[in-house]
């Protein structure tokens, strides 16, 4: 319910000036309770924003600070949230180590060219399904939901086998190719959602005005679910950011991602805490910002999905 | 129309991003580097190595190159993803790699998959590499790889405390005997007792790994798990002798001994939380400097059972896979990396397989660790894990199991008893 609708039910109608004197004190208790209760619903919600936030982001800031902790102080018992002694020599060792700075070029490369793929790929599959509305259509995005289904553990092996038999083996693309069937079933359904909430009318009348199908797509409905394809992207960057089984299968010395270099760090014979927590630190600064730079694209396309219908 | 701007930029940029992407993509940023399935003879290698092994043959590879021409490419590996990565190579026959280093539990799943390199196993050699991994190198009559690095658990212990003169003398009015590092299991539950006070504790247990109670069924005088036919012995005396020694120290230890793992052991050894723990070798040389321990610590051979002083070995070998094109340059590689073992115990881990190489070392200041390890590897009771295919499997889903609920206050007659049906079943 919005402001304006609650202070007009709270305000007294024009035929009631003259009631007396204690109804109007009543209305006017009625008003004061009513703004105390919109007060402490919105205290409440505070309140439950502040600790998602606070579960959310702590282990990140428990993360951050470990990195900037000494050797033992990474392995304190008991733990210490704040660094006793603060060091940077951390992130010397883990940027310092051999092979950190092509694991992050290999990663936005890995990420941006899936992304991409995930984008070229599901955009139009949604359009066709939500558009056309085909009985195959609808087996086809039932069937994509089923491939998150299989674990990826089941599939990594056999894809590996594949990627080095047409002479992929150790490539960015071959990893994208990879990262890409994790993320288009869900990109798909994501995009389906969006394009369900644009009104056919829009593409009618961009027709009308002598568009074609396509130009109508590109012209008219595209620009209108851009948040929703901003949402789509960013999901699908992290999918493949984040990933590890896959990489850890499929690269070795020319495409191995971040995220393998950060499990480097934990060998048979003990875990290097402070450089593992630095890398981990850094590698998420380009999400950071990534998520920043789309932020208004994202939360419309947030509310895309809402209004729907 | 500034919305289809933007999104024509963006569709521009994305686009060109894509470009550049795809125009790297031809080679990653690791570089362009000769794999297995590349060119035959070359003489440029790719070694597979655990991501802690890689700065131990680091030296030796320059050193190889140097020598022989070749050139080593390291691919580093979590250990938690190297037998999947190994599995899914070897079965696809197309490695990407000429020369792998193995967990030694790994021998006997992968010994189909990698050559006999039984020519690098000379007299000479056999006699400086300790006796249990020359014998685990060989499977079915080959030897399938040459021992990089090895390890086996000592004990570490507060050399300040165990100096102390009151702690001296409380310890001989209460025990009857000097306080000393300990040899025996009667003077580890003896010294863990003592020194379990003032919110200290006298060691640790760990119920997440097995090796130590599996050192101590060797102490006690079985093989571990399997005997030499692959009989199923997990419910023998020794078995038992060991596990309610392994239980009995739990009284002197933090709670929550069935999650204690090695690296939770470490913390609490440096950190001053427990005054010994039984322990890998290379922790010794690995104590932060800033540790409260740090400069207090002694080392002494793993104690011994009625069979005497016993350890579990914990090699690494390098093997070269039948899959590889670079054959010939892959052995001189695993050759070089014998010849110049000394060369990891400068690296960070500090280890070698060559008794020579630890003899090198072992009077030097901040070695102290090594004499303790040649003894406690060359003892005749020490033994290398059973070579079964099966044998991760039954740590896992048996042998870590038995001892979480053995620690917990189970019954270890019964968990034995159940224990031998669950790894007979495992190896049907």
């Amino acid at each position: 319910m919005s402001n304006a609708s609650l202070a007009t039910k709270a305000s007294p109608p024009a035929s009631d000036i003259s009631e007396p004197q204690p109804m109007r004190k009543r209305r006017g208790v009625n008003r004061e309770g009513l703004e105390a209760g919109k007060r402490s619903t919105r205290t409440i919600l505070w309140i439950l924003l502040a600790v998602a936030m606070v579960l959310y982001g702590f282990p990140f800031l428990y993360l951050l600070f470990t990195s900037f902790k000494t050797p033992i102080d990474t392995i304190a018992v008991p733990p210490t949230i704040l660094p006793r002694e603060w060091t940077l020599e951390n992130y010397t060792n883990a940027l310092g180590r051999s092979g950190v700075l092509a694991s992050f070029i290999n990663s936005i490369q890995t990420a941006v060219i899936s992304t991409v793929l995930s984008l070229v790929l599901a955009v139009p599959a949604a359009y066709g399904i939500t558009r056309y509305k085909t009985p195959s259509g609808q087996v086809f995005i039932m069937a994509a939901l089923v491939t998150r289904m299989v674990p990826p553990v089941a599939i990594g092996i056999p894809l590996a086998s594949m990627m080095s038999s047409v002479g992929l083996a150790d490539t960015p693309i071959a990893l994208s190719i990879a990262h890409t069937t994790i993320s288009l079933p869900l990109s798909i359904w994501l995009m389906s959602s969006f394009f369900e909430s644009v009104p056919r009318d829009l593409e009618e009348a961009a027709t009308v005005d002598g568009c074609s199908r396509l130009g109508a797509l590109w012209r008219v409905v595209i620009p209108v679910v851009s948040g929703g394809i901003a949402v789509t992207a960013i999901f699908a960057f992290l999918a493949s950011w984040n990933e590890f089984l896959f990489a850890l299968l499929m690269t070795a010395i020319r495409s191995q991602t971040t995220p393998v270099v950060i499990a480097n760090f934990q060998t048979q014979f003990g875990l290097d805490w402070g450089s593992m927590t630095a890398l981990a630190a850094v590698y998420s600064i380009p999400v950071i910002l990534l998520t920043l730079l789309l932020q208004r694209k994202i939360v419309a396309g947030m509310t895309l999905g809402a209004v729907k219908g | 129309m500034s919305t289809r701007n933007t999104i024509s930029k963006l569709v521009t940029l994305g686009g060109l991003c894509t470009a550049v992407a795809l125009a790297a993509t031809g080679c990653g940023a690791g570089g362009p580097a000769p794999s297995s399935g590349g060119s035959a003879g070359s003489s440029s290698i790719n070694v597979l190595v655990e991501a802690g092994g890689h700065a131990e043959l680091t030296g030796v590879a320059e050193q190889c190159k140097k020598d022989t021409g070749v050139e080593a490419n390291f691919v580093e590996l979590p250990y938690d993803g190297m037998f999947n990565r190994l599995s899914s190579e070897f079965s696809s026959g197309n490695v990407s790699f000429d020369v792998a280093a193995l967990d030694s539990v790994w021998l006997p799943s992968f010994k189909d998959a990698v050559q006999p390199i039984d020519e690098l196993f000379t007299d000479d050699v056999k006699k400086d590499i300790f006796p249990a991994l020359v014998k685990e190198a060989n499977v079915d009559g080959h030897f399938i790889g040459l021992p990089a690095w090895t390890n086996a658990e000592i004990i570490l212990y507060r050399k300040d405390l165990f100096e102390d003169a009151k702690n001296k003398a409380d310890f001989q009015a209460k025990y009857g005997y000097e306080l000393a590092a300990p040899t025996t299991w009667k003077q580890y539950q003896d010294i863990s007792e003592f020194f379990t006070k003032d919110g200290m504790y006298g060691t640790d247990v760990k119920g997440a790994v097995e090796t130590e109670w599996l050192a101590h069924v060797l102490q006690a005088g079985s093989p571990m798990v399997l005997d030499q036919d692959n009989n199923v012995v997990i419910d023998n005396a020794a078995h038992k002798e060991a596990l309610d020694f392994y239980v009995s120290l739990a009284k002197s230890a933090p709670t929550g001994a069935a999650q204690v793992d090695w690296a939770a052991a470490q913390n609490l050894f440096n950190q001053g939380k427990t005054a010994m723990t039984r322990f890998w070798a290379h922790a010794y040389r690995q104590i932060p400097a800033d540790a409260p321990v740090a400069g207090k610590v002694g080392a002494a051979a793993m104690i011994g059972g009625s069979a005497g002083v016993a350890g579990v070995p914990g090699p690494w070998y390098l093997s070269v896979p039948k899959a590889t094109k670079n054959t010939e340059a892959a052995k001189k590689f695993v050759k070089c990396a014998y010849d110049y073992n000394s060369m990891g115990i400068d690296s960070k881990l500090g280890l070698a397989s060559r008794i020579s190489a630890f003899e090198k070392y072992q009077d030097q200041p901040g070695y102290e660790s090594f004499k303790p390890l040649i003894e406690t590897l060359n003892a005749p009771a020490t033994a290398t894990r059973p070579a079964t295919a099966k044998w991760q499997q039954i740590v896992d889903t048996v042998l870590i199991p038995l001892l979480q609920k053995a620690v917990a206050g189970g019954d270890t007659s019964a968990l034995l008893a159940d224990a031998k049906k669950q790894v007979q079943d495992l190896l049907k």
